[in-house]
């Protein structure tokens, strides 16, 4: 079935069976947003590959994925679209396979290129949620930069270790400069000595997911102006005011 | 005037005591994030998010009789 039977069952308010168990929780009104709605995904590693994952079963309606990058074996361990037979292959590429079996009502564009100052307008503009997946922290700062000069929401997180932080950046909140300093001589973090695990990524990227529908449907609160910290090994969540 | 101190992460080495990283400190009147963070003995450079009483706050403000002051590294993985 194509979106557009989706949307049009649901506007007579009828629910295609695939949305059924989405209803009670955002509605038949919540469900044709998230079909209508465009979210840019930047990069689909280990939080890129879960969040396209979710969304794509949730119902968002169109997701640009763009990772110019291609799986190796040191992806495996925690990245949901590495596979022994995807090995090799770009990661948007292959994230746009999985989305066309799990759910037909989602468009998909992938771009196999690194996000970048030259390409980020093209590739950004018209979408309603950017979704910070990047593991560079100076293209993280890029991307905020931008999201912000183009008014568009972005949903970030990072993950290092046990350790994740997740919280969304509106147009005139404060920035990832409040998370990141900005002269940073490194493209990296901890996460380079404290590896990253199975399970961190897909915990930061479940709560980016949830972030991605609130903003699109407009449901409870979100993370904006707010930093969401974890850390599994001490059982710390903690909610901070970024200001 | 004491303060607690909450470390996170990789900054949890330069705890004082308790592996948790959570511990108090005497600060003198009018003392700064930033001399807090010089007496533990922390390279600020590995400071990138600070909060005090669960604010986003800068390495020069004047911190407060029972203030709690947490100090996070870069986080960047994905």
């Amino acid at each position: 079935m194509a979106r557009e039977d989706s949307l049009a069952l649901l506007a007579r308010g009828e629910i295609p069976e695939r949305y059924q168990r989405n209803i009670g929780t955002i509605g038949i009104d919540g469900q044709k947003r998230l079909l209508k709605a465009r979210v840019a995904i930047v990069g689909a590693g280990g939080l890129g590959g879960t969040i396209i994952e979710l969304l794509a079963r949730q119902g968002v309606g169109f997701m640009r994925i763009i990772d110019g990058d291609s799986f190796t074996p040191h992806n495996l361990n925690r990245q949901i679209l590495a596979t022994e037979r995807t090995m090799g292959m770009n990661k948007a590429a292959v994230a746009t396979a999985r989305v066309a079996k799990v759910n037909s009502d989602v468009e998909t564009h992938a771009v196999p290129v690194m996000f970048n100052e030259d390409n980020a307008v093209e590739l950004l503009s018209g979408m309603d949620v950017i979704v910070d997946a990047l593991d560079s922290i100076n293209y993280r700062l890029l991307l905020c930069r931008m999201a912000q000069k183009l008014k568009i929401p972005l949903v970030h997180a990072a993950i290092a270790g046990f350790t994740g932080q997740v919280g969304t950046i509106l147009p005139t909140g404060p920035g990832l400069e409040k998370l990141y300093k900005t002269t940073i001589s490194s493209e990296k973090g901890i996460e380079t000595v404290l590896g990253n695990p199975a399970a961190t990524p897909a915990l930061a990227a479940a709560i980016q997911a949830q972030e991605v529908v609130k903003v699109l449907t407009g449901m409870g609160e979100t993370l904006s102006h707010k930093l969401l910290y974890f850390d599994t090994e001490l059982n710390i969540y903690e909610l901070f005011d970024l200001g | 005037m004491r303060i607690e101190v909450r470390l996170y992460a990789t900054l949890r080495r330069y705890a004082l005591s308790a592996a948790e990283g959570v511990f108090n400190v005497d600060v003198p009147e009018g003392g700064k994030a930033a001399d807090v963070i010089a007496s533990l003995g922390v390279n600020v450079d590995e400071v990138h998010i600070l909060m005090i009483n669960g604010v986003s706050s800068p390495l020069d403000q004047v911190l407060a009789e029972g203030d709690r002051l947490g100090l996070f590294p870069a986080i960047g993985g994905g």
